[in-house]
């Protein structure tokens, strides 16, 4: 049978959070808020209303091109892209089609791969329209929300790295702190483009759009959905059609919505209202470098450290990698390692497990307990369980603000190492009758007992020996 | 350029307007005639010349990110929209 390669790009929508709109003085938080609460005569589009150009939407746009790793244009322009839609009252969309903010980029992805950026625009969002009862209803309260668009090469070949790409596109730009990064409230919307050729041709397959999708899920599960339908379809010998498909959520499906035939026409004209936008070398270094450290760039230290699956958990918080970055800063080299894998691990596997995720609203622990903490754990003053609990108090208001040593001796969780104190313990324990028999059973070469032995011992100590030095203190009286 | 019925109806259909086959018959001559006029433009040769975005010379014309209070309340806009429901403007039904 015929092997079938997909090829997909996808365009993404961006919702830049700044206070106002793109156009117009008026919030740009519409959350919570009555339909048509926040619109101006501009958004209204009234006669002889003139759009004024929102100067931290430019600034936000240049970071985010840092975060694409492009090239910014230090001259860009806006277009007006015309359609007839109540969502926008004006009959057209101000973007940037001749000459967009940002220029040609890359994600870098979890493996390794790069999906290259062809460009990325400003634009204004459009309002919001729901349909009932043979009438819709506008709502304008989100047209002139400022987006980015960032357009990406046909880089990607499977469902899997699709979602992997918009998934680090989500981390980028919430680090990048370009947009709250709210994909329940649409704050990034992704429209992918499907297309599926032979292995080995070099022509690439008729296309399909399927728009408006929002979460990761479902770009992975819409590509896999056309790729099967688009194989199906020439399987029979049939033919793809070039076209918008809209995605069905609850059912898993693509629908057909409108072919590219009776397509758009858009009149694209430069915007005569917006003068050109002309940026110094100096404005887009210092946004440049107001930008945050990249998940990418946490990605390559935390590479030979902290295991990748951890790494990969970790990545979607950016407060948890900036912590650790924190930490890999102060600890010497040759300790480096130990401590981060362990602080990583703590935040992986106690903070992120369900019944504590709530403790990630509060303040994290500072990096010198976090140090303290794995240190003592390392020199085995701290059991992992000891260590555990230390950390979640950590969070505790009444204990935040103390040093981990006072908590773990508060907790009574500090492991007794001291070699002759130790023994002092294991002779009483050999010294008493109960313990006799399991003595001359480890003897004639019983050695389950010894986990025995080691079990009064450390009852003995009240929980404070570290089992593994009690274990060898046994074994050597024993001989 | 090629302007015909076809041309008179694709235009109509983009800007929504709904024509009677008279106006669209008479239309094709006025359209012609307008192309015709703006067509003259073709005679300058524009060869190496950057195409012109706008005419008065400016550039970063842009505003700081704050709210400010509008000409008009969301109110008396909305009271301009003839039909209003749920604070929201009622149209036909479009998908």
């Amino acid at each position: 049978m015929t092997k079938y390669i997909p090829t997909v790009g996808i365009e993404c929508h961006v919702q830049l959070c700044t206070k106002t709109k793109l156009f117009s003085e008026v919030d740009n938080d519409a959350r919570l808020k009555e339909p048509n609460s926040c619109i101006s005569p501009v958004d209204y589009a009234l006669p002889g209303m003139l759009p004024r150009l929102n100067k931290e939407a430019v600034r936000l746009a240049v970071r985010a091109g840092k975060a694409l790793n492009a090239e910014i244009n230090l001259e860009s322009r806006f277009d007006r892209k015309h359609y007839f839609y109540p969502d926008l009252p004006k009959g057209y969309q101000i973007t940037q089609l001749f000459h967009p903010i940002i220029g040609a980029g890359y994600v870098e992805l979890p493996n390794g791969e790069k999906v290259r950026i062809e460009h990325a625009h400003l634009e204004e969002d459009a309002g919001k329209l729901s349909h009932e009862g043979g009438a819709s209803l506008v709502d304008l309260n989100r047209a002139g929300t400022p987006l980015i668009e960032i357009v990406s090469m046909p880089d990607m070949h499977s469902a899997e790295t699709a979602r992997m790409y918009v998934k680090e596109l989500w981390r980028a730009m919430t680090y990048a702190k370009v947009t709250f990064g709210d994909l329940y409230n649409g704050n990034m919307r992704f429209d992918i483009n499907v297309s599926i050729a032979e292995e080995g041709s070099s022509k690439l397959g008729t296309r399909t759009e399927v728009k408006n999708l929002n979460s990761f899920r479902s770009v992975e599960k819409a590509v896999e959905y056309e790729v099967k339908r688009q194989t199906k379809l020439l399987e029979k010998g049939e033919k793809v059609v070039q076209e918008t498909r809209g995605w069905n959520d609850a059912t898993g499906e693509t629908t057909s919505q409108r072919s590219k035939e009776e397509a758009q026409d858009y009149r694209y004209m430069p915007e005569p209202d917006i003068p050109p936008v002309k940026l110094s070398r100096e404005f887009v270094m210092t946004e440049s470098q107001a930008v945050a450290t990249l998940p990418s760039e946490h990605r390559t230290w935390m590479r030979g450290m902290v295991a990748d699956d951890v790494t990969e958990i970790l990545l979607d918080y950016q407060s948890l990698v900036e912590k650790l970055a924190e930490v890999e800063a102060v600890v010497s080299e040759e300790k480096k390692t130990n401590i981060i894998k362990k602080v990583a691990n703590l935040f992986s596997s106690v903070l992120l497990a369900e019944e504590n995720t709530s403790l990630l609203n509060d303040e994290l622990p500072s990096k010198e307990q976090l140090i303290n903490l794995a240190e003592m754990n390392e020199k085995s003053e701290l059991s992992s369980t000891g260590m555990k609990e230390v950390f979640l108090k950590f969070f505790d208001p009444e204990m935040h603000y103390k040093t981990t040593r006072e908590i773990a001796k508060e907790l009574g969780v500090v492991q007794e190492n001291d070699l002759s104190a130790l023994e002092a313990i294991v002779d009483s324990v050999l010294a008493k009758p109960e313990t006799k028999k399991a003595q001359e059973d480890y003897k004639a070469g019983q050695e389950k007992v010894l986990g025995f032995l080691v079990g009064q011992v450390m009852k003995e100590s009240r929980g404070k020996a570290n089992p593994s030095s009690v274990q060898e203190i046994l074994k050597a009286k024993l001989k | 350029m090629e302007v015909n019925q076809d041309t008179i109806r694709h235009l109509a259909d983009l800007s929504n307007f709904a024509l009677t086959t008279e106006e669209s018959i008479s239309l094709v001559d006025d359209i012609k005639e307008i192309v015709n006029y703006i067509s003259k433009l073709d005679e300058l040769d524009t060869t190496g010349v950057a195409p012109t975005y706008q005419v008065f010379e400016m550039d970063n014309i842009w505003r700081e990110d704050e709210i400010l209070n509008q000409d008009a309340t969301p109110d008396e806009l909305l009271a301009l929209t003839p039909t209003v429901e749920r604070h929201q403007i009622k149209v036909p039904q479009v998908l």
